[in-house]
Parts: structure tokens; sequence; C-alpha cells
């Protein structure tokens, strides 16, 4: 049945689904997308829109073989392939994507969009010289194009190309003056190079040019609390809230400044970034910082070893693999490390010191129906700090150990404040830089009523910063032979 | 007769034919005569009865010559159908069902039949049979815009709205060129509250169907419904091509362009709508309401009243006057809450049982909020800090309101401290009532007083058994008996005011408002004085509030200032007759044109910039700055203020006082002008004290959140005890 009582034109109609899908409407559009199927026949133009429009609302059934079929009749059609190489991107096979990109630029010299989808996927599968090429050319093209900047950005700070990476944001943003993403991409290289000053600087400039969003203000705020000014980024991370009141990130960072209610833990969400962003330069940095944790856990794990065999060891937050270095000349191991940060697991593969090296969230990662494996050992150097209530973390390892079993871990000491009270619960509390502290008695009764042993809780010095020494614990904890 | 007819001498046939043909040339009586003769003569014919029924229309014997016909011959559908529709027009559809289901079992691919038959149940309340005809309809003309209305009725009133959105989905599918199913689907959605997805049902519609006139004005009349006013305005606008005279679209686009701040442009349109089809009550309200927006208060009030003199039972026209009131010179308490409670009177109370208030002692207490305004806009900004910090220990929130708007930063401020977000736009005030006592509601505090999206009547159903009015068109007391409380501080109605409202005053500690600056705000500037070498006084209050009264204050301060300039600025000076009809209220005054610059918008950053060329703002009066002194203060800038009797007129005292400058509020007309030529005078003290406003506000009460966060969370807890 087709009751066509106005006289409608197929290719005004086609246009109008292609607005919608721009516009973010899929619902709008598909009802007119097979008002057209009614009214032409089946064309590559079609298949485009159609492929646009699941990817637009991810309703992806079908439309990889759709598409499949649509090229083999046309193979040549860069638009197809654009969209075959999205799907395929999101379906995580980038080396097919990768294909797909490269033959849509064959068949389009001309498609600055294929170039830099080009340009991402090649930086996606490690090729960053690469892609930073493709990405190049998008840029000249399109030069006020946030996103192409910004992708190309990501390409030379990979290459190992800062200063590069920076020029390239910035010559963007004097371009379009107004683009939010550009400064807050811009802020983020400086604080990932730990430049807090020029981080500061740009979000300073974001704000007085009126092009701050809630990201540039929590961003700003980090860099300001890493400078050491926490009024001004409590500011920073309150005008952040008013921005964006549910976002995570934003909530973690104010919390950490005080000005709203904290979270049991640490967002998933926050720590991944803020760790994938980190990775390339962490051991740097630690090493910089005077981080001693992972030669202080060394200390115990050694007296440990000493003792009896040890054999494999599990690593938790291993991040990019620091702990392993630190403990790769004794007699332990293999080691195997769960991590939430993709970034920093393939830094930590990159060392070769673990035999296997897990993407997942903790203690999740530790329950019974995920692994029941039990360990002679189990560290966390650096973990136990985005997580405020530790109960949850305690039983989940207790179960992992075997009898006798040890758990060494570090975790930043909570002090009372200038007035002799302790922040927080009493317990613990969420600091400035976004950490959690913890005090030595909630750690001794939270072991014990798990049905740990105490072996040793040493008070450390974590590291330097701001100017200061972090005051640390390092905690030795034993499952008992027989619990009680 | 006329001559040379007689009946005796013609068959019929001829005679019926002649009959016929009188009635077509308006001989009705004539012709009645002749049909009466034939069916004398013909007593088994049914055609002659029917004719002569046919030409009775609506008249009171149409119904007994239906039935003659019928008598004759029952099984005739054109009898059938027209018996049914005198019954219908008689408004007895229960009696119209049986000839109309009998006329649907002879011929069952009659449109119009079964249209007939579905509306005889839908006006009988039975929808859900009035749906299922309603449906054959359509199956047989599936093009028709004519039942669309009627069946998204039935289906609303029968339950199956989710269901019948969903046949119609399926019809789209199956003849996807067809607006009519879409058509239907965003309707029913647009009933649902869903107005999203009802956009893009009906979008869909005009696509498919580009130059019929009901898809576009259907869209239009949505669109104007949200936040979207440019759409809406070019949807009505391209609807008005199609059929230009609708007075409905002239309305309707008169009150979007009110909507986008073209008063002007809404005010000529409406104009021509009353000039074209006489004065008609609503259409006059919004002409009012366009008056009173370009500055001509006393008009505007008089055209109000001429609406209640049109229609003196409509709530509308009393709306009209009790919003209108407040903007005039000379306005005062008595008069504006006479005006108030006459409009609360006549809002229907229906007929919901009374509210139990249950014991809550150590308990929490629900607080509702009544608002479609929960968002970037004055009732957000000045509410917002306070909720977030409501200790959650004690409350629950439950907003009322539209959709929550996710682009829009405050309305996600809301929706996070919320337990519970009820999207109430498509509930009538029955509905709505009782869906807020179904949700166990406390104290409901009303945020659209007696404004475009009030809800009002609902609130005369009682939502809760403590009912509060704050922000929001709250320009005066309600005048609504059901309304228990008034949240007020002490400098907006000081003591001795109490009989000036309706309500119990509900004082806070400190201010009624706590004002959550815009992270975007730019810093504050310099003292412009010091580099200008002249004072430049200014105004960003929209212009229904600046008097003659108050242009004449100013252009007192202007002359007593040498070289002093003024700059107004707000939405409706982008219409350059409007700036020039302003231009001679000021030369009029003796005011050279060159001292006085009227600026249309800008955008909000924008807009806060401009404080950085105004050394001291001038309040306007009777009715006060409210979120614009809040924003004056937050850029550094002083407002000299004139507080009257009405609480429209004390709102920048209160602010001004809350952020600790009470020396900036007059004692009277003489003492305002001569504090604004006072502080004019004083650079020095000017430049300190613009230095230190911003962060003198941020700490003061007016911005401090936990401290209003108490201070509300008391007041409520008293409103509760003590109601």
């Amino acid at each position: 049945m087709a009751t066509q009582i106005h006289t409608v034109d197929a290719g005004a109609l086609m246009a109008r689904v292609a607005l919608l899908i721009d516009q973010g409407r899929p619902n709008a559009a598909r009802p007119l997308l097979s008002a057209v199927r009614g009214l032409t026949p089946p064309s590559s133009a079609l298949s485009e829109l159609a492929a646009r429009l699941a990817l637009s609302d991810g309703m992806l059934e079908d439309t990889e073989r759709d598409l499949d079929a649509a090229i083999a009749a046309d193979p040549d059609h860069a638009g197809l392939r654009k969209c075959r190489a999205e799907l395929r991107r999101r379906a995580g096979d980038l080396e097919n994507a990768t294909r797909d990109a490269a033959e849509a630029v064959i068949a389009d010299r001309t498609d600055i969009q294929a170039k830099a989808l080009l340009g991402v996927l090649l930086h996606d599968i490690g090729r960053p010289a690469d892609a930073a090429a493709c990405l190049r050319e998008a840029v000249a093209a399109a030069p006020a194009d946030p996103a192409y900047r910004e992708a190309l950005a990501r390409a030379l700070a990979q290459q190992g190309g800062p200063d590069t990476a920076l020029a390239t944001l910035q010559d963007g943003i004097a371009i379009v003056p107004a683009a939010a993403s550009l400064r807050n991409a811009a802020i983020l290289l400086c604080i990932q190079h730990r430049d807090f000053t020029q981080a500061e600087g740009i979000g300073e400039q974001a704000r007085l040019a009126g092009a701050a969003d809630a990201a540039t203000f929590g961003l700003r705020g980090h860099a300001l609390s890493s400078l050491g000014r926490h009024a001004d980024a409590a500011l920073a991370y309150a005008d952040a809230l008013k921005l964006a009141p549910a976002d995570p990130y934003v909530r973690h960072l104010a919390a950490a400044a005080g000005i709203a209610a904290s979270a049991a833990r640490a967002p998933e969400d926050y720590v991944r970034a803020l760790f994938d962003g980190y990775a390339v330069r962490f051991d740097q940095h630690l090493i910089s910082l005077g981080y001693r944790i992972p030669g202080l856990i060394r200390r115990h794990a050694d007296a440990f070893a000493h003792a009896a065999p040890i054999g494999p060891v599990l690593d938790l937050g291993c991040g990019t693999g620091m702990l392993a270095v630190a403990l790769s000349d004794l007699p332990i191991g293999p080691f195997t490390g769960i991590d939430l940060s993709p970034a920093m697991l393939a830094e930590a593969e990159a060392k070769g010191l673990y035999a296997d090296l897990r993407q997942a969230d903790l203690p999740a990662a530790l329950s019974d129906e995920v692994d029941p494996t039990t360990w002679r050992l189990i560290v966390a150097a650096d973990l136990m700090c985005y997580f405020g209530a530790l109960e949850d973390m305690l039983a989940s390892v207790h179960a992992r150990l075997t009898p006798a079993g040890r758990f060494i871990f570090s975790v930043e000491a909570l002090l009372p404040d200038h007035d002799g009270a302790l922040p927080g619960n009493g317990d613990w509390s969420l600091g400035r830089m976004g950490r959690y502290a913890h005090t030595a008695g909630y750690i001794t009764a939270a072991a014990a009523s798990h049905g740990f042993t105490l072996i040793a809780l040493n008070h450390e010095a974590l590291r330097h910063e701001a100017g200061g020494p972090v005051a640390g614990l390092i905690v030795v904890l034993e499952r008992p032979l027989t619990d009680a | 007769m006329p001559d040379g007819t007689s009946g005796s001498r013609l068959a019929p046939i001829q005679l019926l034919n002649q009959a016929i043909s009188l009635a077509h040339a308006g001989q009705s009586e004539t012709a009645r005569d002749l049909m009466r003769e034939v069916a004398d003569r013909l007593p088994d014919w049914d055609e002659p009865p029917l004719r002569l029924a046919g030409s009775l229309g609506g008249s009171p014997e149409a119904a007994a010559a239906w039935r003659a016909a019928l008598a004759i011959n029952p099984n005739r559908d054109q009898t059938l159908l027209g018996f049914a529709a005198v019954l219908m027009a008689a408004g007895q559809p229960r009696e119209a069902i049986g000839p109309l289901l009998r006329c649907c079992g002879l011929t069952p691919n009659q449109h119009d039949a079964w249209r007939a038959l579905g509306q005889a149940y839908l006006d009988s309340d039975q929808p859900r049979h009035a749906l299922g005809a309603f449906a054959r309809a359509q199956a047989i003309r599936p093009n028709s815009f004519a039942l669309i209305h009627s069946l998204v009725l039935a289906a609303i009133a029968s339950g199956q709205a989710e269901r019948e959105a969903s046949r119609q989905i399926a019809l789209s599918v199956r003849d996807p060129l067809n607006p009519i199913p879409h058509l239907i689907h965003g309707l029913i959605l647009d009933r649902l509250g869903l107005l999203d997805p009802a956009i893009d049902a009906i979008e869909a519609a005009v696509a498919l169907a580009p130059d019929a006139r009901e898809p576009i004005a259907l869209l239009g009349g949505v669109l104007a419904r949200t936040a979207r006013a440019r759409p809406a305005e070019a949807a009505l606008r391209d609807a008005l091509l199609l059929d230009p005279e609708n007075p409905q679209l002239l309305n309707d686009r008169a009150a979007v362009l009110m909507r986008l701040h073209r008063h002007a442009e809404a005010r000529n349109l409406l104009r021509e709508v009353a000039h074209r089809n006489g004065p008609h009550s609503s259409v006059l309200c919004n002409l009012a309401n366009a008056t009173c927006c370009l500055g001509a208060q006393d008009e505007a009030v008089e055209l109000a009243r001429a609406a209640i003199a049109l229609d003196p039972c409509a709530v509308l026209p009393r709306r009209s006057l009790a919003n209108t009131m407040p903007y005039q010179d000379h306005v005062n308490g008595v008069a504006l809450l006479k005006a108030a409670r006459d409009c609360a009177a006549l809002l229907p109370r229906g007929d919901l049982p009374p509210i139990e208030k249950p014991d809550r002692s150590g308990q929490k207490l629900t607080i509702g909020l009544l608002s479609g305004t929960l968002r970037t806009h004055p009732v957000g900004w000045l509410t917002v800090a306070g909720f977030e910090h409501l200790d959650q220990d004690q409350f629950d929130i439950v907003c009322l309101s539209r959709a929550p708007e996710q682009n829009d930063p405050i309305s996600r401020r809301f929706h996070r401290i919320a337990r519970a977000w009820e999207n109430v736009s498509a509930l009538d005030d029955d509905a709505l009532a009782r869906r807020a006592r179904a949700l166990g509601i406390d104290i409901l505090i009303d945020f659209g007083g007696h404004g475009d999206a009030a809800r009002m009547a609902a609130c005369a159903r009682r939502l809760a058994p403590v009912q509060i009015k704050w922000v929001g068109m709250q320009n005066h007391s309600t005048g609504l008996p059901e309304m228990d409380w008034f949240l007020t501080d002490r400098w907006e109605t000081p003591s001795g005011l109490e009989s000036l409202y309706s309500e119990r005053l509900l004082r806070l500690t400190d201010g009624y408002v706590c004002y959550s600056p815009p992270a975007h705000a730019p810093d504050v500037a310099p003292l412009p004085m010091l580099h200008n070498e002249f004072v430049t006084f200014g105004c960003f209050n929209n212009i229904a509030k600046i008097t003659p009264r108050a242009i004449a204050a100013w252009c007192h301060i202007l002359h007593a200032v040498p070289r002093s300039r003024l700059i107004l600025k707000t939405h409706q000076f982008g219409d350059p007759p409007t700036v020039q009809r302003f231009q001679t209220h000021f030369t009029g005054h003796g005011i050279d044109a060159s001292r006085v610059e009227m600026r249309g918008s800008s955008p909000h950053r924008a807009f806060l910039a401009s404080y950085h060329e105004i050394d001291i703002v001038l309040d306007p009066f009777p009715y006060s700055g409210g979120l614009t002194t809040c924003e004056a203060l937050w850029m550094g800038v002083p407002t000299v203020t004139l507080p009257g009797e009405i609480f429209a007129s004390r709102h920048s005292a209160s602010h001004l006082s809350n952020a600790g400058y009470p020396d900036w509020v007059a004692r009277d007309l003489d003492d305002y002008i001569g504090l604004a030529i006072r502080k004019a005078a004083d650079p020095n003290g000017l430049a300190r004290l613009r230095a230190g406003m911003r962060a003198q506000t941020r700490a003061s009460p007016l911005c401090d959140a936990p401290r209003f966060g108490q201070s509300l969370a008391r007041a409520l807890r008293h409103a509760w005890d003590a109601t």
C-alpha cells in the first residue's frame, strides 16, 4: 500500500534525512528514510544513509550485512567504506576498519573526513607517524575543525612531540576561539606532562574568553590543586559542578576540594581517563617525584620470600608495571597484573615482566565467580588511594589469599588538620588531589575485622609533592593458617 | 406557489425535482409544501420524506421527518446518517448509535458512517468503541485528515494511547508515504506529554505532505509549547502561508513572537486579528500582554479590563489583569490582592476529596516543586542552589515539571537532586492534582503563579496538605485560599503588610532567594566613570517595568548630573520603532537623545559584560528588578531602588539588603533621585565599592547556599508544623 497524497520529491526527502541524522535526530529521520525507499530504487546513496542512521542511533543489527552487500556491488563508494570503517571500529575490528578507511581515501582523495578517519584509526592501531600524516592533511584542508586537530594532537603527543601537539591545539584555538574542546585538549596535554602552570594559564584564558565548559573548569581546578592553590581550585570545581552537576569526574574533583559530598570510591571512568592520559610518562614521573612505594614494598616482599617460597604474584592496580620492575630480581613470580586502564596495561606489557595482564575493575575482578585462583602474595602499590572505604577490597583480597599468604600494600596517611580534627569521617577522607587517605587505626581495625593478622604497618614518606613529603603507610597483612 | 406550478398536473418525480430546485433557490417553504404533496401522493416512496427531512436542517421537526422516512425504508444509509446527524446535533449521541450501527452494517465501506459512529460513541463516553469505529474509518480512507483529532481523543480517553500509537507506527510501515499515521502518532505522543518524539512524528508528516495545511499548523502548535520558539515561529509562518487568515494560527504566532521578545510584531498581528474578527477575549489578553511588554502599562490594563467585560466568567482575562497591574504606576496592594482574588475565585475546584495531612514527626518531608521553568530561567537561578543544600536526610524533592532539558545546566542540577521527576505537562489540572496526591507530596511549592505556564487551577484542587508560593510570577499574593504560605523575607514583606496577602507569610532568616551566579560571568571591570569622566547610569530590565513615572525620575537625575548618560538594554529595544517611541519619552523631558542609548538583547555573557560600561543601575518602579539586580551585584554595579507596597516592588530592596548594601534603598521618590545624584558624585567610593562587590556578594547570604539551605529547611518544617 502506498498512499502518496502530496507530491514529495525523493531528493528533498533524502537531503532531509541526512540533515536529521547530522542533527542527531535518528527517530525523525527513520520514517522519512522508509518513505524514500518507497519512492526510489535501491542505491549506494540510500545504503549509505541507512548505515549512517544505524550508526547514529546504535541500532546496528543487520547493518554490517547490508553494508557488505552494498560495498560488494559498489566497492569504490567512499561513503559506504567510511560507514563500514566506523562500524568495524566500534566492533573493535581496527585492522579491517583501517583497511576500509584507506579504501575510502583511495576512492575519493578529496574526502577530508575519510582522511581524518584513517588518521584516527592508524593512531588506534599504533601507527602514530602515519596517523599524524593523514591528520595533518585533514587539518590543512579543514583548519577550523576542532575534532581533526584534537586527533592530530593526540597522534603527535604519542609520537613524543608534546610541544608540536600543543602548538597544533594553540593554532586551532586562535582560529576557533569558541571551541572549548580544543582548549580542554590543550589543558589536558599540559596536565599529562605535568606543566600545571601552563595548564592553569590556558584554563584561565578559556574562562576569560567565555569558552570554558564544565571540563575546562574541572581541569583548571585540577591544575590549580596541583599548584597548591586550593582555594582557587575549589571555586573552579564549584563552577564545573554548576555546569555538569552529575558528571562523576567533576563530582569527584569537587568532592576532593571539599565542596560536594564524596563517594566511597573514585569513579571508574575518572581513574581510567586519568591514567590512560598519564601512562606513557608515568614511570618517569614516579621516579622524578621520588616515588618510593615499589622500593618499600620490595623490602617486605624480599623478607617474605626468604621465609618461604612464594611462586605466582598478583599485582593489583599494576599500572605501567613499576612494581614488577622493582620485584623482578627476587625469586618470586610469575606476575599477573590487573588494572583498569588499557593504556597503562599496554605500558606494563611492554616491560615483558607479566605472564598475564587483565583489564578489569577492582575489587570485582577478585570475586569467586570471576577467578577463584588463590595466591601466596598479593601486592597493591598506590591503589588503595582510589578507594575510601576499604572493607570490600580487604574482604575480596582475603578470599584470594592462600592460608599464610600475604597482602602488601600502600596507603596515604590521613593526618589531622591544623585544628587537630581528622577530616572526612575520621577513618578516611578524600583529599584535594582526588585521592583518599586513611588512618592507621582504621586500617588496623578493618584488617582485624576481615580476619587478617597485622604483620607490619610502617609510616613512610611515599613521595614528594607540592614541595613536601606525602605521608603514607606500608601495610603487610597475613591470612592466618586457619581462619577464625 | 409560483405561477404555472400546480403540483397535481405534474408527475411525482417531476414535482419532486421541482421542489429540489426551489429548495436550492432558497424557496424552502414552497419546496417543502411540494415535497409533502408528493409524499401524500406516493406514501410508500421514501425519497420525498428524506428530501423533506434534509431540507429541515436542524429545526425541531427534522427528527420526526427522518423518522417518517425511516418508517418507509429503514435500510437506506443516507436516511440513517441524516437521522443520526440530527440526533447528534440535538445532544443525543446515545440515540444516534443505533441508526449509525445499522448504516455501517448496510454499507460497511462508508467512511462517513464509521466516522459518525465513532463520534457518537465518543460523545456518549464510550471511547473504546469510538476508537474501533475511527480505526475502520481510517482504514477506508487512509489519507483523510478529517478524523485525526477525534481518533486521538478516543485513544487517550479509552486508555489505549500507547497501543494506538503502535498501531499507527505499523500503518506507517505498511504505507510509508502516507502522512496521516505519522500525524496521529505525533498527536498521541503530544497528549502523552512526549513532546520531542511527537515533534519527530509530526515533522515526518510535514515532510510527506509539504503543501497540506494541517501538518504544518499542528507542528507549529506543538513546537509553540516547547522551549523551541524559533522553529515554532517558522512553522507557524509557513502554516499561515497556506492558511493566511486563520485566527488561531495568527494568535499562536503572536504568542510565539512574544516569547521571542518580538512584542511589537506580535502586537501588530493581534491588532490585525482583533480588527478582522472583532474583539475576542483571548486575543485581547495576548494583546494586553504584548502591550505591557512594550511599556504601555495603562493601555495594557485597559485591554485586560476590556477582555473581562467580554467574558466576565473566564479565568484568562482575570489572569491578564492580575499580571499587568503590578507594572502600572501607582498600583497598590489592596487593588492587586483583589484582582488576584477575583481570578483565583473563578478557578474550578473539581470534586477531589479533602486532603489529609499525615503525621510526619521524625520523618522526611516530600517537597514537590511545581514548575515548567526548572532550568536556565530566573526561577532556576534563584532557587536551585538552595535546594541543592537542603538536608537530604530531612527532605525528598520531587519535580513536577516538563521533561528535563539535557542541555540545560540548571535543569541538570534539579534533575540530580530530585528523587523523582514527573513530566506533568500533559496532565490536566484534575489529573495533576491526583498525580501529586498519589506521589505523597507533603509540601507543594508553586513556581508558576498566575503566569502563562500557571497551574493555579491545579493548586486550587490541592496537590498537597501544605502549599507554598515562591519565585516565578511571584509579583504579589496569589489570592488563592488554598495557597497556605507565601515564602518571603523581612525586606520584601516588612511587618504590617500581612493584610495585603491572602497567604500566611513565611519569612526566611535572610533574603527569600539564593542566587547561583553563572560560571560564564565575565570578571568585574574597573569603574567606567574613572576613564569616561562622565557618569553612566543603566537599567537592563524588561521595558514592561519602565513606567512614565520612572522615566520622569531618571530624566530628573540626568538633568542633575551634568554630561551623565543612561544605557537601557533589553530585548524589546531590538525593535527600532520601540526605540523611537522611548526616545520621545526622554526628549519630552528635555533630555537630548544622545544621552540615552537603547540596546537590544545579547547572549547572556555579553549581556553581563555590558555592566562594564555602567557605574550605577537605576531600578525601575513600581516593578523592581529581581534576577537583574542580582546580576548587577555580581558584575560589581550597585542599584538605586525605590521599594513600594507590593511584593514585586521590593525585590531589589531585598537583594541589596541581603548582600549588605541597604544604603542603596530609597525611602521615597525624592530620596531615590537624591541617592542616585549623591552616589554619582563619589567616584572613589564607587570604585572601592565595585572592586569588592563580587567578593562581598559571594560571601553574603544572597549567595551562601549552605546557609540558605538551612534557613529554607527551617521554614519548610515550620510551615508543615504550623499548617
